[in-house]
């Protein structure tokens, strides 16, 4: 098989199978092909012994057609298989430079448009250059858009869209047949082989028979999840963030209409490789474009080289936002120009560089170098505020990059509001909280898989639209759908700030392991908290939960089709859905930003608080963290004052701040106000709080840097997202800073208030 | 100021192109909206524009029909495990080959004597349709 040619080329390392497929988001190259390999390697050993063992006898002793059958079948499980593995699941191209004709600065991040009266946000890719389609996702791992995004499988290494998610439910259906039919027939030898099981015969089919048992559990899960999601008519990744939770999806025809559509509609053509048509008449100037291009090429080259960690970085980032859907509702249109009020803000707060949330950033060509350092700097030493604000200054003066564009990452990170949209299932509360959003928390479709969510049209509530007050903390609030325009402009700015910066953030822990999944959540109550927060503060951190969410489906992918019993378990916890989705926010902007925000007397809590709670996550931010509106930030709220600066907020700022950007705006709502029940029952220590802030920063520095941080993050790439990853990622870098540093944070029951370093406060709901 | 030599630049090419977005209102359907661009106002008439795009818009509703050919070709993709793409064209693609002839025909026809050139959209993955200005007149 090619996967096995392949993983034998690249002198894939021997690592075993689920090794392989738990391999962080950025493997190194080999790894990529171990899981394609053993998958490949398990079918057809597994087979070519069940027919030269099993099946001589039971032709003689039955009948013929029993191999036939099964012949049949597998033929059919090796074809799908084959085409889910090497067909182009729908990859746009990169659009051309002269589609790009907006200017940078101006341009918004997101645009509207309204599917069936449903507002759905398409959100900008810098790599492609274009505002993605509905239900067009970035994959990270394979770095390109593609159209109907599913999934990015690690089993057949290869992205699943549109062009290909017949063959892959195909596949998954023949694969369970002949699981089945497997295990069945051999069953029926081994119960007439009872006397002779020292056969050999006997003992490789019981072999067989072991394989396919373990395999059958975890490949009919995702079978019967996939067929509901058919159904429905969503994609995996539009199930995983929650955007239809509670609300209506736009995509769908009626039952009948999707089944016959994924099965019977004509196989759409794939735009790569395609013949260029010459056109007969040439284009005359004044097309300058080209010229300025090209002249600007060398400097972009360079740009790209430069940027080349963050653009890694973003990849990684866009792997977990891969899973988060771009047709988030979109977010209440902000079209101001954030980005002058930045660095003014910016100087005020004294806070991380603004990131301009609502543009996409164009580079005009600045020093790559130092906006590269910038953003390793500000990645990899939190503990400097005064450093992440001059880098983050500079970067935005030159970032301009595109890097720094709405990259998936930063989705999360820049508008609480957007996230609305952001994969996060759009549950944010349309607008100013709309509490609405509770109801969505119902566990939609599959119980582990819905996480609770506003409704997706929910986000187009018009009080979310209110052009709230600061710039980028508006945007970004207004983004979250909620009303917290109020955010102060600091918190703006920090929000703003950030979305360049969430750009490069590395990989956040994003992917809500399904640890947190497992662990009994604190349940959806925090659901009726969101709506509170669209009050008055703004939610400034309201960063990328479509991207934490991201992250987090594309976790829970690697974890869905991993042999185990992650997808049951999946599909079995409805909160831990809701878990996944908040975690899944877009990556915490990296800490300085986040204590920023925090630090911002408007509370930037409110911002994450504004963000409608797309997923009914809150629980797993603990109940008692600080409510902290920002529907990204995981439990842990960056405060570091301390409750004091925060006045307004009740008990004390719910030290959410960074961690809550991991989770999705919903779920950042929901923690905030849990957070706010818990601080003032939450006495985390400090020292907790310092290993949790390491761990945050880890998980937001995972995202696109190398993990040079202080924490020993080992979150595996696509956790920023994961607020739960502080508390319920066993493995994650959770585990790492954690046990030096935190010893306060402990699977505990309330919410833990930890302080990081640099002051920071988290509030992390153990 | 470079920057602004380079917006100077960017606007002149945009001017150059007109885009014509993609129609979500019914979905992930395959359409293109019918309002009129602003660009194209001295260019060609109204009705014309909006003709060429309703054409494509049906063309491309033909082709991602759920009809019964499309119905037996999946199965009879199914039956020989896909190895009847190999032989085989897909309808979609029939239905792109005729799109581009009449792109092709439009071109030649109505849009070249007025100095536009209208480009198929599945160069750009299906997203916009694109209309360059060829002559410098405006």
């Amino acid at each position: 098989m090619p996967g096995g040619s392949n993983s034998g080329g690249v002198g894939a390392p021997p690592s075993p199978p689920h090794a392989a497929a738990s391999a962080p988001s950025r493997p190194l190259r080999p790894s990529r092909y171990v899981p394609v390999s053993a998958a490949t390697a398990f079918l057809v050993g597994s087979t070519t012994l069940f027919f030269c063992f099993t099946c001589p006898w039971l032709s003689e002793q039955f009948s013929v057609a029993v191999p036939i059958y099964n012949g049949v079948i597998f033929m059919f499980v090796v074809a799908n298989f084959c085409m889910a593995t090497f067909m182009d699941p729908g990859i746009f191209p990169r659009a051309e430079e002269d589609e790009d004709k907006e200017d940078d600065f101006r341009a918004p991040l997101y645009k509207t448009v309204e599917i069936r009266g449903i507002q759905v946000r398409m959100k900008w890719c810098s790599t492609c250059r274009f505002y993605r389609p509905p239900r067009c996702s970035h994959c990270s791992v394979c770095d390109n858009c593609v159209e109907d995004f599913d999934h990015h499988c690690p089993w057949v290494n290869n992205c699943i869209g549109r062009r290909n998610y017949r063959y892959f439910f195909l596949f998954l259906l023949s694969l369970t047949a002949h699981i089945m039919g497997v295990f069945g027939f051999g069953l029926l030898f081994i119960l007439y082989h009872t006397q002779q099981l020292d056969l050999v015969h006997s003992a490789v089919t019981m072999a067989v028979m072991c394989v396919a048992g373990l395999f059958f559990i975890p490949v009919a899960g995702l079978t019967g999840f996939h067929i509901v999601l058919v159904a429905r008519g969503r994609t995996t990744n539009e199930q995983v963030t929650g955007k239809f939770r509670g609300g209506v999806n736009p995509f769908t025809n009626g039952c009948w209409k999707n089944v016959s559509h994924v099965l019977c509609s004509s196989q759409a053509p794939r735009y790569l490789g395609r013949k260029k048509q010459l056109h007969s008449v040439t284009v005359q100037p004044p097309f300058l474009r080209p010229h300025l291009t090209d002249a600007q090429l060398a400097a972009k080259v360079l740009d790209n080289g430069i940027q080349g960690d963050l653009h890694r970085s973003k990849s990684s980032l866009e792997m977990m936002e891969s899973q988060s859907c771009d047709a988030e509702p979109p977010p209440p249109p902000k079209p101001e120009l954030r980005y002058p009020g930045l660095s003014r803000e910016s100087t005020l707060l004294n806070k991380a560089p603004p990131t301009p949330t609502m543009y996409k950033y164009r580079p005009t060509y600045s020093s790559p170098g130092k906006n590269h350092t910038a953003l390793t700097h500000a990645y990899a030493n939190q503990i400097s505020r005064g450093d992440s604000l001059k880098e983050s200054s500079s970067l935005l003066q030159s970032s301009q990059q595109p890097g720094f564009r709405s990259e998936p990452s930063l989705d999360g990170r820049e508008a609480p509001g957007e996230r609305g949209g952001a994969g996060l299932g759009g549950d944010r509360p349309g607008g100013a909280g709309s509490v609405g959003g509770a109801p969505g928390l119902g566990g939609g479709g599959i119980p582990g898989y819905s996480l609770g969510g506003r409704s997706y049209p929910s986000f187009s509530d018009p009080t979310v639209l209110s052009p709230g007050a600061g710039g980028a903390s508006r945007s970004s609030s207004v983004r979250s759908g909620s009303a917290h325009n109020a955010a102060p402009v600091s918190e703006a700015t920090t929000s703003t700030s950030y979305k360049s910066l969430a750009n490069q953030t590395p990989p956040r822990n994003g992917s809500l392991s399904y640890d947190s999944l497992l662990t009994p959540s604190e349940s959806p109550d925090f659901e009726p908290a969101a709506p509170d927060l669209s009050a008055p503060r703004a939610p400034v951190l309201g960063y990328s939960s479509p991207y934490l969410s991201a992250q987090l489906s594309q976790q829970r992918d690697v974890e869905l089709h991993q042999p185990s019993a992650s997808s049951v378990s999946l599909l079995s916890s409805p909160h831990r859905a809701h878990y996944l989705r908040a975690s899944s926010s877009p990556p915490p902007p990296p800490l300085p930003e986040r204590e920023r925000l925090l630090q911002d007397p408007h509370h930037s809590h409110g911002h994450s608080g504004s963000r409608p709670p797309r997923f009914s996550r809150p629980p797993l931010l603990s109940d008692s963290a600080a409510p902290h509106p920002y529907p990204y930030r995981t439990r842990s709220t960056d405060a570091p004052p301390g409750p004091s600066t925060h006045p307004p907020r009740s008990p004390h700022p719910p030290p959410l701040g960074k961690s809550l950007s991991y989770s999705s705006a919903a779920a950042a709502e929901m923690q905030y106000r849990m957070v706010r029940k818990a601080s003032a029952s939450a006495g985390a220590g400090g020292g907790g709080g310092g290993g949790d802030e390491i761990q945050m920063k880890s998980f937001s520095r995972t995202n696109g840097q190398p993990k040079s941080s202080t924490s020993s993050s080992g979150s595996t790439p696509s956790s920023p997202c994961h607020p739960m990853n502080l508390s319920a990622r066993p493995g994650q870098a959770y585990t790492g800073p954690g046990n030096t540093q935190s010893p306060a944070h402990k699977p505990g029951g309330g919410v833990k208030k930890v302080t990081g370093v640099g002051g920071t406060t988290y509030e992390i709901s153990v | 100021m470079n920057h602004s030599l380079q917006d100077i630049r960017q606007q002149a090419a945009i001017s150059a192109k007109v885009f014509i977005q993609r129609d979500y209102t019914n979905g992930t359907v395959c359409q293109f909206q019918t309002k009129f661009p602003s660009e194209l106002e001295n260019r060609i008439d109204k009705q014309q524009f909006e003709e060429t795009v309703r054409t494509l818009n049906n063309l491309y509703a033909e082709a991602e029909k759920l009809g019964g050919s499309s119905y037996l070709e999946g199965c009879l993709a199914c039956l020989t495990a896909y190895t009847i793409f190999l032989c085989m064209e897909t309808h979609y693609e029939k239905v792109l080959k005729k799109i581009a002839k009449f792109i092709q025909e439009q071109n030649d026809k109505i849009y070249a004597p007025r100095g536009l050139l209208l480009t198929d959209p599945i160069e750009r993955g299906l997203r916009v349709v694109s209309f360059t200005k060829t002559l410098n007149s405006h």
